[in-house]
């Protein structure tokens, strides 16, 4: 085994701990991390096997097919915490303006209208 | 508590006015709102200035965001409130002194007379607005007309023109999601959608240093221009 696919292994295996110790997940959301990992352990340790895949798709080397992927996953990620942070601002704007609202203040001399 | 003004038709327009960050210009501002008889809800979208202090301590509705939202999070803080009072038309203000407190009356006219249910500002409509405006800025504007146009179907004179008088029931009908300052785009695709009937009005702006300052540089419009093409794709 070459050092660079120990570290990598290595580096696989911390990241999964991190993310089982660390965050409050579902069951769901942790299995799509183990298969990540498994398939992550599997490409660092056995090169070949994945420049067979590359090839299969027309790719030469396995590293490129790799590259390829990982350029349209980010891309991916990129939409879905964009969407994330879209809801997360709305949810704020509701609260925040609710509170505004609820803590307005009146002029004197105003009568505050009948709660409904 | 309204210097002595009260005329009490007036207290059914309601004067929405966003705030950000205008300590030194806010009094100055609102007091001549509240002197002329209007219901004035002032929002302070969440200022990191002595804005807040201030504002809460005039005579007039005072609402304040915990945190920065946006131009068009404020309106519709607004918006929402005086809907809850006794609002029968409502109007949208600049807080940094760039609209003439006489134009409200003319743009609150077609409302009253039920011709229109929206009514917007334009500095396009008289000669002598319309030389006001720097070159540079009239050209922004000029594209921003366009591009409005293009994306919402409503053809206008001006672009981003703060002044805008709204019924009761149009106001009902606007529900802003555009934090930013997309939102005067945002209007626009709402009052088309919901078939309100809309004309524009002329008023004069007055560029102060501070004005110019504050308005909306070339970034600005392409930040707003991306805001609105995003949100047709994230629904």
């Amino acid at each position: 085994m070459r050092p660079v696919q120990f570290i990598l292994v290595v580096l696989l295996m911390v990241v999964t701990y991190v993310y089982f110790n660390r965050l409050r997940s579902g069951l769901l959301d942790r299995l799509i991390v183990l298969v990540f990992a498994g398939v992550g352990v599997v490409m660092a340790v056995i090169p070949n096997f994945t420049t067979k895949l590359a090839n299969l798709v027309g790719v030469g080397r396995g590293v490129d097919l790799f590259f390829y992927l990982a350029i349209v996953g980010l891309g991916f990620m990129c939409l879905l915490l964009y969407s994330k942070i879209r809801d997360l601002e709305s949810a704020i704007t509701e609260l925040t303006r609710a509170l505004a609202v609820r803590k307005a203040n009146t002029p004197e001399g105003v009568e505050e209208p009948h709660p409904e | 508590m309204t210097g002595g003004v009260s005329r009490a038709m007036d207290r059914s327009v309601f004067v929405v006015v966003p705030i950000y960050n205008e300590g030194p210009v806010i009094e100055s501002s609102l007091t001549p709102l509240v002197d002329k008889g209007y219901s004035v809800v002032a929002v302070d979208d969440g200022s990191t200035d002595d804005t807040w202090s201030i504002v809460r301590s005039l005579p007039l509705y005072s609402l304040h965001h915990a945190v920065n939202l946006g131009q068009g999070a404020a309106l519709q803080t607004g918006m929402a409130f005086a809907l809850g009072r006794s609002a029968e038309f409502i109007v949208h203000f600049d807080a940094d002194g760039q609209h003439n407190l006489d134009d409200i009356e003319v743009l609150l006219d077609p409302l009253r007379k039920d011709e229109a249910d929206v009514v917007l500002g334009s500095r396009f409509l008289r000669e002598s607005d319309r030389r006001a405006v720097p070159p540079g800025k009239r050209l922004l504007l000029r594209t921003g007309v366009i591009v409005n146009g293009l994306l919402t179907g409503v053809w206008l004179t001006d672009a981003h023109n703060g002044l805008r008088a709204f019924t009761r029931k149009a106001a009902a009908r606007i529900d802003l999601h555009e934090n930013g300052f997309a939102h005067a785009t945002e209007i626009l695709t709402q009052i088309r959608r919901q078939k309100l009937r809309v004309v524009e009005r002329p008023t004069a702006i007055v560029y102060t240093e501070r004005s110019m300052t504050k308005g909306q540089p070339m970034w600005n419009s392409i930040k707003i221009v991306l805001d609105i093409l995003l949100r047709r794709i994230f629904r």
